[in-house]
């Protein structure tokens, strides 16, 4: 065997090739029957899956959305594109859409800055290495019902801590989440404080990922850290911002679970999401059939803003 | 790749029968442990029971049902107590819909008519109600009727909770506004009742009356009801048509709640937690609130009194709704269980002075007429408030912890922080019901 090997090499042949010992008794195709049905036995487990927990249900929302079914079960007959047509006309879901599409703008920035600064921070070589990575993940860890309880009673506007550090320093309090004006800030912040160490250690990787010799040459050419980090990091950086901005847009256009727990979507509905919405109309207003139109018009704007972002992407790659 | 040419080959399908033996042993065997087995061997018949009361009133739930169980050999009822609002009735709606809910469950009286025409709760078979000496004339005749949907009763009864007023018996003799009876002097105006709470005032420093109703829609609401219904007015809500409502009261209605928050009557912008804090604290001498509120204060060493919410507009009224037991449709109902849950629900009825120390004015009639009751103060102070409920108006979205409460509160709580005019929060209110209303109807 390992001189037909050594002979196979040197004539070029794949090495794959000699994984198959010649059978001469069984015919080709027959193999690769035997061969396609081992793997179709591989991948069977994650084909059900697949088909049980995606396909289906993705098929079964699109039919729903036809219908005006609802979960006490009462009429389940076809009504076409009524659905959509009521979804388009209603006033809660553009303003449940808006409110989640300002909730990504203004949390995507500082979500991926603040995880740059922290990045760039730890970067420059601090004592204590473990002791910040920890302190900048360790949040990420919390579940979302944790975090917002820790900062419902932070926004507390008589009993917070935040308030009270306010009027010790002379300034005004805030009503954090009773405020329309603040409200989603306060969420910002809570988010922010929360997932922020996600980003910044991908941030961090890739940081210490960009060849020392790049810092050494600039470093003879005179240019000095400001210089630097603007010439060499922030370039080298590029795929990964690109990556992060991605991931955190499809993240913050998710956003529920610290709304819910936070605001239940107020006050007078300025913080609730449209998925809350989606929550709302399906399981406590039982409209399933109107809810899923509205899941699949919020699925066409997500595929919508992900092909846009892809296209600039590769325009800037290109 | 060896490993997945067994399906052809005659030890491997051993392998596999083996394999499916022992899973199918385990099966079995998890079959005989689990579903109830251990109870159905010492011949007790276990029942689901799913309630939405997890305060103070839930410690008493869970004593009435304790003693209920030691009185019936025959079965074991198992309670499971799920967050109030939304995730209650979602969960309740979806179980019974599945048809595997629990054997009885309590329920809001103005959720009923939201699950009843749905088919997602059974009725009541008040004959054999009967045999375990619950009848409808046990019942005050506002709340009996309440229990019924096209002629069929849905619903039994376990208490009236109203929203009544507290006040500290202390700071009210100090402010000169205590009767010769003890009990707070009778108002019969909106400018007599701001007068009272001005002078209350004046003794706390702080607030003369406490009402927490930021991010609250059902807060807002209760009060908002109250008042509403004090002019004489009604609301209906009728799919298919525009809600019909007397909009002078409502705005009427409004205006007044948003003069109360002036930072010397009532706080300009406070919660429910906030609120109960301060008139705890003695920085206020009057606290608006549901009665489940008297354990809380009476925990807090307060002298505390109650009544009715007054009268400032000529027609008594005060928001209520009731915990009622139904019966969520089960997909095969177990005959002797169901028999269990009349002769368990009988019993807490029957023993429901336990649950008006927790506040709630019992429905059982019997119970409120007896001396126990009547020995319970500040109860018996507001046991008018029984006559006088009004629930919320019947549609298949209204009702407590519904949607419809959090709409109420996303327009119209600029009014009363000030930002916004009366007419305006309402009318937006009523545009947003008659969109509801116009929406075809899913139950």
């Amino acid at each position: 065997m390992s001189s037909s090997l050594a002979s196979r090499r040197s004539t070029g042949q794949p090495d794959i090739a000699t994984a198959t010992p010649p059978q001469p008794t069984r015919r080709p195709s027959q193999s690769r029957t035997r061969s396609n049905l081992s793997g179709w036995g591989f991948a069977t487990p994650f084909l059900v899956f697949f088909l049980v927990f995606l396909v289906w249900p993705i098929l079964y929302g699109i039919y729903m959305s036809l219908t005006g079914k609802s979960l006490t079960g009462a009429n389940d007959s076809l009504i076409g594109f009524a659905n959509y047509a009521e979804a388009l006309a209603d006033a809660d879901m553009w303003r449940s859409l808006g409110n989640t599409f300002y909730f990504t703008v203004i949390s995507t920035v500082p979500l991926v800055l603040v995880a740059l600064v922290m990045a760039a921070l730890l970067n420059v070589g601090l004592p204590a290495q473990w002791l910040w990575r920890l302190s900048y993940f360790a949040p990420y860890l919390l579940a979302s019902t944790v975090v917002s309880l820790f900062f419902t009673w932070m926004y507390n506007p008589q009993l917070g801590l935040i308030n009270d550090s306010l009027s010790k320093i002379g300034l005004p309090k805030v009503a954090w989440l009773n405020d329309p004006n603040v409200a989603m800030w306060a969420i910002v912040i809570a988010t922010l404080w929360w997932t922020v160490g996600f980003n910044f250690l991908l941030y961090l990787a890739a940081m210490q990922n960009i060849p020392v010799q790049h810092y050494e040459a600039a470093s003879l050419d005179g240019a000095g850290a400001w210089r630097q980090f603007f010439s060499i990091t922030l370039p080298q950086l590029t795929p990964t911002t690109v990556m992060i901005v991605l991931l955190q847009i499809l993240a913050s256009m998710k956003i529920f679970d610290q709304v819910y727990q936070m605001t239940a979507g107020g006050p007078g509905g300025s913080t609730r999401p449209v998925v809350q919405y989606i929550f709302e109309t399906g399981f406590t207003g039982y409209r399933l059939g109107y809810s899923a139109a509205i899941s699949y018009i919020f699925f066409g704007l997500i595929v919508l803003v992900s092909v846009m972002q892809f296209a600039v992407t590769r325009r800037r790659s290109a | 790749m060896k490993q997945f040419e067994f399906f052809g080959k005659q030890v491997s399908r051993r392998q596999l029968l083996t394999g499916t033996a022992a899973l199918g042993s385990v099966l079995v065997a998890g079959g005989l442990t689990g579903c109830g087995g251990n109870a159905q061997a010492s011949g007790l018949r276990d029942i689901g029971f799913w309630h939405l009361l997890s305060g103070g009133d839930g410690i008493k739930m869970q004593a009435m049902i304790t003693s209920a169980n030691q009185a019936n050999p025959g079965f074991k009822v198992h309670p499971t107590v799920l967050a109030w609002g939304p995730p209650y009735y979602t969960k309740l709606a979806m179980a019974s819909a599945g048809g595997r809910p629990p054997e009885v469950a309590i329920m809001h009286a103005s959720r009923v008519p939201g699950y009843a025409p749905g088919g997602l709760i059974d009725p009541w078979d008040l004959d054999l109600l009967a045999e375990h000496g619950v009848t409808g004339d046990n019942f005050a005749p506002r709340i009996w009727e309440k229990s019924q949907q096209n002629g069929k009763v849905f619903s039994i009864a376990l208490d009236s909770h109203p929203f009544v007023m507290f006040y500290n018996t202390d700071i009210a003799s100090k402010a000169g506004v205590l009767g010769s009876n003890g009990q707070l002097q009778e108002v019969t105006s909106p400018q007599a009742f701001m007068a009272m709470a001005r002078e209350m005032q004046k003794v706390t420093q702080a607030h003369g009356l406490s009402f927490g109703y930021l991010g609250s829609g059902s807060q807002m609401w209760r009060l908002f009801y109250t008042l509403y219904k004090q002019h004489g007015a009604d609301m209906e809500l009728i799919p298919g048509q525009p809600m019909k409502v007397d909009r002078d009261a409502a705005i009427e209605s409004l205006e007044f709640m948003a003069s109360l928050f002036d930072d010397t009557v009532a706080a300009k912008a406070g919660d429910i937690s906030t609120g109960i804090a301060e008139f705890a604290r003695g920085d206020s001498g009057m606290l608006f609130s549901g009665v489940w509120e008297l354990p809380t204060l009476k925990k807090a060493g307060l002298p505390v009194d109650a009544a009715t919410i007054p009268t400032l507009y000529g027609t008594p009224a005060s928001y209520a709704d009731s915990h009622s037991f139904v019966l969520p449709r089960q997909l095969n109902v177990d005959d002797a269980k169901r028999r269990d849950v009349y002769k368990f629900v009988s019993d807490v009825l029957k023993g429901s002075i336990s649950w008006a120390e927790a506040g709630h004015i019992p429905a059982y009639q019997p119970v409120v007429q007896s001396q126990a009751y009547r020995d319970l103060t500040p109860q018996i102070h507001y046991a008018n408030a029984a006559d006088i409920i009004a629930y919320d108006p019947e549609a298949w979205f209204s009702g407590s912890g519904s949607d419809w409460q959090t709409y109420f509160a996303e327009n119209v709580q600029n009014v009363f922080l000030g930002r916004d005019k009366a007419a305006a929060g309402w009318d937006a209110f009523e545009r947003r019901t008659n969109t509801l209303l116009s929406r075809p109807n899913p139950v």
